[in-house]
């Protein structure tokens, strides 16, 4: 496993360096969208106004956004480029089976998203003027928070596997995602600040925010929940998945695209 | 001709379940319910032993494909079994490691990387450690003539050499049986050639090769025996060589070099054969052959042949019945 593990981080790094302007392309297209947004709420507010510490909860809402997609639409893209490019077939006769596959692409593809994220925060900080913090104690809401998002991307996977053309579905899905990872949730009141323990990495980003922009301590309670929540996504993720593959071999419509 | 059911389960009757690579029995497929119901492959019954090349030939849906990524664990049988190795992979992922595939209509192959690179990658796919994947691509790309070419991303090989990494590829992990999905399409004279001389050098090393196509001189050439699928169902299994000889007429062609003489003409037309110039024709028993052979004495013989069907004869043949 941990060969394969560095097979897929060889080859997604091999095959994401090789083309290098696809890369600060896509960079650019994020800052810019920022830039667009953070301009626009600027102007609407008048000059007079300052973000303070919403300008910090802002950025990092926008950062995870942008991960978060990308961990999303990982699976169910690749999925659909490797059966129309011919590899998805060689892909599911490893002998490991499909799902381990495709969980080590997940963790390759995470690990050079991170570097990617890492990039595009210290960049909109430079532009915002924002000034997060990065304690230690992050890496556990991120970690809960990934969890649940790659839940979703089997989700997505497994209905790119059965009903092929899912561009649409990715696209309704991605202004979703805005809702789950962009509004402040956890300062709700009424029956919402329970609901949002059922939504999917809800939990978690609410944490991230409390630690990273409004300088709190993490709240271990919280976190034993948002962990919860990140564990039965990924858990139903995963069992949708192997549902998609199984209806796929039976319909014969592996490799359709 | 009509092979509707396996033979027997009874392995003693032919050979030992180890010398057999591949065996399919009763593998069906069905598609859709009620009006929508299609059968796409009806009782296929397939075995394979080691060394042995498999043409699977058939018209454009009969069922070649479906059958062959039935047998790879692609496509789920409706009915039937698969064993490769003696096990079954759709119920063992592990039979996976004896199976090699290069499908057809498909790249195989991702083409951002170079192809030393792709065989590091599948080679690790399919379970073998990373250093003597290593070790055997490099192996595999002198053997294949790619040494040259190990560094260049794949998208810039010409289509032959991309079918020469596939096929390489396809044999990283050192698998028992090899499918082969119309592994000559599309290519050129001499990149057909070589990927056929590929094949024979496969085979000669034991592998068992399933291949489809629709060039049936390359099925002639390459095939062992020959299996004929239509509308789903196999209709003909048996060696290249028997199909043929049973295909094949007992008229023969001659010719000599020279006039015959009047009484030359007039004992051969007594032995069955007709005469036209230089051309003779035969349609009598083997044994009197030798008599009219003796009769032509001592005009020069150019040629003697006889009628010999072709694959393609024989598959028209049989498709169109």
């Amino acid at each position: 496993m941990i060969d394969l593990l560095y097979a897929e981080l060889k080859r997604t790094w091999i095959q994401f360096i090789r083309y290098p302007t696809e890369v600060i392309s896509g960079i650019v297209i994020i800052m810019a969208v920022f830039y667009g947004l953070f301009a626009s709420a600027q102007y609407m507010a008048g000059p007079g106004f300052a973000f303070g510490d919403r300008l910090d909860a802002v950025v990092l809402g926008y950062a995870l956004w942008t991960l978060i997609i990308s961990v999303n639409n990982d699976i169910a893209i690749n999925l659909q480029i490797e059966a129309e490019t011919g590899t998805l077939e060689q892909v599911f006769l490893s002998p490991f089976g499909a799902p381990r596959v495709f969980l080590a692409r997940a963790f390759a593809s995470l690990a050079l998203r991170l570097v990617i994220l890492m990039v595009v925060l210290l960049l909109l900080m430079g532009i915002s003027g924002s000034r997060l913090a990065f304690p230690p104690t992050l890496l556990l809401p991120l970690a809960s928070l990934l969890l649940a998002g790659y839940g979703l991307a089997f989700l997505m996977g497994a209905a790119a596997l059965v009903f092929k053309r899912v561009q649409q579905i990715l696209g309704i899905f991605q202004f979703l995602l805005l809702f789950l990872l962009a509004a402040p949730l956890e300062e709700a009141t009424g029956p919402m600040q329970y609901l949002r323990f059922l939504l999917p990495m809800l939990p978690s980003t609410g944490l991230l925010r409390d630690l990273m922009a409004r300088g709190l301590s993490l709240d271990w309670f919280t976190y034993t929940l948002a962990l919860l929540n990140g564990l039965v996504y990924f858990a139903l993720g995963m069992l949708v998945f192997r549902w998609a593959e199984a209806t796929a071999k039976q319909r014969g419509s592996l490799s359709g695209y | 001709m009509q092979l509707a059911r396996c033979p027997t389960d009874d392995w003693t009757n032919h050979s030992s379940p180890g010398s057999i690579v591949l065996d399919t029995r009763d593998l069906s497929k069905v598609y859709g319910r009620g009006k929508q119901r299609f059968e796409a492959v009806k009782q296929v019954c397939l075995t394979l032993h080691p060394g042995e090349v498999l043409a699977f030939l058939g018209p454009n849906g009969a069922g070649k494909t479906t059958t062959i990524k039935m047998i790879a664990g692609l496509v789920r049988p409706t009915q039937g079994r698969v064993a490769v190795m003696g096990e079954d992979p759709h119920r063992q992922p592990r039979a996976l490691r004896h199976i090699g595939a290069v499908l057809e209509g498909n790249r195989n192959l991702y083409w951002r990387l170079t192809p030393a690179e792709n065989l590091d990658y599948f080679g690790v796919l399919r379970q073998v450690p990373r250093q003597l994947a290593h070790r055997r691509g490099l192996e595999l790309l002198a053997r294949f003539g790619l040494e040259e070419k190990r560094n260049t991303p794949v998208q810039k090989l010409s289509r032959g050499m991309q079918q020469k990494v596939a096929i390489a590829v396809a044999l990283i992990h050192n698998p028992r049986l090899l499918l082969l999905d119309e592994p000559t399409l599309g290519l050129d004279v001499e990149a057909g050639e070589m990927v056929k001389a590929l094949v024979r050098q496969i085979a000669q090393e034991g592998r068992a090769i399933l291949l489809t196509t629709h060039q049936l001189d390359v099925a002639e050439e390459l095939a062992d025996r020959v299996a004929i699928i239509r509308r789903g169902r196999i209709i003909a299994e048996q060696s290249t060589e028997s199909l043929l000889k049973e295909f094949s007429g007992s008229t023969y062609h001659l010719e000599v070099d020279g006039e015959l003489s009047p009484q030359q003409i007039h004992t051969v037309t007594q032995l069955g054969a007709t005469v036209q110039g230089t051309q003779l024709t035969y349609a009598g028993t083997p044994e009197k052959l030798y008599a009219l052979l003796g009769a032509l004495s001592p005009v020069p013989l150019v040629s003697v042949q006889r009628d010999r069907a072709d694959l393609t004869q024989v598959f028209l043949k049989l498709v169109k019945d």
